[in-house]
């Protein structure tokens, strides 16, 4: 017998309500675990899938013109200075940074300017796969090339040049077929021609070439400074620039989802604490002579608070435990219910295990401790009165 | 062994006193009882001279110390030594079995009651009459039964002195007088017993008498 054989014979006697207090409690926990990680699992999965929406990381030979015009690249005037990044070094470079992990898409682009029918048109070499990472919204009429004498038209272009699906196309003393043409975009997209980066390349003599290279990478929970840090590192040559108002906005989007799971948890636990605390201040009131009798026979003030205090704790403790492996489930179960496509299988992590464990202790006997402390406070005299 | 001095008790500011300058000295292995219309205090006479409620003013001396001036840990622990009480309804903790009650005391150390501690609540048990009962829950007990449950609590400690309430006061005239005679074992031991009663029967069986009326002692024999 020990000073916890008091509290469990009082929790084993009203064994209705305790088992219906931590159901209750436990339901909170679940709910809060399963929650924290939901938030994890789609904060990522929207991320990702804004990455199809467009790169965040621009990556440019360093040149002293400010250009104007297809991502940045003046397609006019400078580009006789143009100078050029070796395509496979910088993409090998970019997947290589410390924060390789983060790097979803590195589409490398080759711009030409030329004319096809006398009609002066640019031409954009890309590697078509990579492309697509970064522009899922992208919906041509056709295909995607498919070999490299493939080209796929944007709306202005294919309007200006009267091209439509399966015509042959000139550019530079090679034919090419039209594999598909674009819906508008409402971008620069629409008054380009897209190619096989390699043939473009060949036909300007500067294989391995690239104007620019985009990247995309997933940072919502790192600093997209610390990304181009390191991909700077990496391509000393190279200019590298975060394009803040995609990191923001995607930042933004994603820290709402967090944000609301976080307030939405908080109140989950408030209204645990406040349900603990009722049912110990409604325990404290219907055994006023047990407090009374303890202290007569030697509990001290501090005895008493921690037998009704220990009750909390020890049914806070169950729920813990219940609830963390109830959210775990859960948390397995729900994303497939919700149909969000993330696969998030949560394992059952020790560390996140002990941290709820504390936390989940802590605020049990945060929540006993008012009504505890005015059972400590009770008159033993007065709670002994029988009338 | 105990005395009070001049205690005066008001439960409320502006309340009628209910003590007003009681005097009284009980000493070692008296058997004393207190008598008194209901409400004349003595209750609260009782709860004073027991540590358990702190009078308005005055002094209890318990073996020439004065309690209220001891530190509220050193009044915990003279409650778990060498003072205890019994009340008219039992107050048996309803969750733990006959037993574990007598052990409580032991608990109040907030340490794991041992097996000694153990042995002492059955020796307890056994001297009010129910070693075969020590597993019973309080509710599977008769009123007599929870009654000497409630003494072998008291007597867990070796108190010197028992303080009871109306020990007697919600069982019926037969379960009362084995009580009461219990208590007369225990005084004849040398367990000095203070005991509220309202029956003149009992207080016959005493060797002290104190009547309390109008906050005051009345008589005293
Ligand atoms: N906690 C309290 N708060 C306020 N007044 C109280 C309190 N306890 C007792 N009283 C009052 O003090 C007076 C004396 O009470 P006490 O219980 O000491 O009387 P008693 O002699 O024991 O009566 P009884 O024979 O009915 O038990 C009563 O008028 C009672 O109403
Ligand atoms: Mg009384």
């Amino acid at each position: 017998m020990n000073l916890a054989t008091i509290p469990l014979r009082n929790l084993r006697r009203k064994l209705p309500r305790t088992l219906l207090s931590a159901a209750v409690f436990s339901l909170g926990i679940a709910s809060v675990v399963a929650l924290a990680h939901l938030s994890k699992v789609v904060g990522d999965s929207l991320e990702r899938k804004m990455t199809a929406f467009g790169a965040n990381v621009l990556v440019t030979p360093r040149t002293q013109s400010l250009s104007v015009g297809y991502g940045g690249l003046s397609l006019g005037d400078v580009s006789f200075d143009m100078r050029y990044l070796p395509v496979a070094e910088t993409v090998a470079a970019v997947r290589a940074i410390p924060m390789k992990d983060t790097i979803s898409v590195v589409a490398p682009k080759f711009a030409l300017l030329t004319r096809v029918g006398g009609v002066p048109v640019g031409v954009v070499g890309v590697d078509f796969p990579s492309e697509r990472g970064i522009k899922r919204y992208w919906q041509p009429r056709g295909d995607f090339p498919a070999g490299d004498d493939g080209v796929l038209a944007g709306s202005a272009a294919a309007a200006a040049l009267s091209l439509d699906l399966g015509d042959a196309v000139t550019i530079e003393g090679r034919t090419f077929r039209v594999a598909g043409v674009l819906a508008p975009t409402g971008s620069e997209d629409d008054r380009v021609i897209f190619a096989d980066i390699a043939a473009v390349q060949r036909l300007a003599g500067k294989e391995n070439m690239a104007h620019f290279v985009e990247v995309a990478a997933l940072c919502a929970g790192c600093p997209i400074d610390e990304i181009t840090a390191q991909i700077q590192a990496a391509l000393p040559e190279a200019s590298i620039t975060a394009m803040q108002h995609v990191v923001k906005q995607r930042m933004a989007a994603i820290s709402f989802v967090k944000h609301l799971a976080l307030s939405v948890s908080l109140v989950i636990m408030l209204t645990a604490c406040a349900m603990i605390g009722l049912s110990v201040f409604s325990s404290v009131n219907e055994r006023k002579n047990e407090i009374g009798v303890l202290r007569a026979v030697g509990f001290s003030k501090a005895g008493v608070f921690s037998l009704f205090c220990l009750e909390a704790v020890l049914t806070g403790m169950v729920a813990a435990v219940v609830g963390y492996v109830g959210g775990v489930l859960a948390a397995g179960i729900v994303p497939d219910i919700l149909e969000t496509g993330a696969t998030s299988a949560m394992a059952f992590d020790l560390g996140e295990f002990l941290l709820t464990f504390a936390a989940v202790t802590a605020l049990s006997a945060a929540a006993a401790a008012p009504p505890s402390l005015a059972a400590a406070r009770l008159d033993p005299a007065a709670a002994l009165v029988t009338l | 062994m105990l005395s009070a001095i001049d205690l005066h008790h008001t439960y409320a500011p502006g309340a009628t006193p209910v003590l007003r300058g009681v005097n009284v000295a009980i000493a070692q292995g008296d058997f004393a009882c207190i008598m008194g219309r209901s409400g004349s205090g003595k209750s609260t006479l009782l709860y004073a001279l027991s540590t358990l409620l702190r009078p308005t003013s005055g002094q209890v001396l318990y073996q020439g110390r004065d309690v209220f001036g001891l530190s509220e840990r050193q009044r915990n622990a003279l409650r778990g030594s060498d003072l205890a009480m019994i009340f008219q309804m039992h107050h048996l903790l309803p969750a733990l079995s006959a037993l574990e009650n007598v052990l409580t005391p032991f608990l109040a150390r907030l340490r794991p009651v041992g097996a000694k501690a153990v042995a002492r609540g059955m020796e307890c048990l056994s001297r009010v009459g129910l070693a075969d009962k020590a597993r019973r829950l309080p509710g599977n007990l008769s009123g007599g039964e929870q009654q000497r449950v409630a003494i072998a609590r008291a007597l867990a400690c070796s108190p010197k002195a028992l303080f009871a309430d109306e020990p007697t006061g919600s069982l019926d005239s037969g379960t009362g007088d084995k009580i009461m005679d219990l208590l007369l074992e225990l005084n004849a031991e040398g367990l000095t017993v203070v005991m509220v009663t309202h029956q003149p029967d009992y207080a016959a069986l005493a060797n002290r008498v104190i009547t309390i009326a109008d906050g005051r002692v009345a008589q005293a024999s």
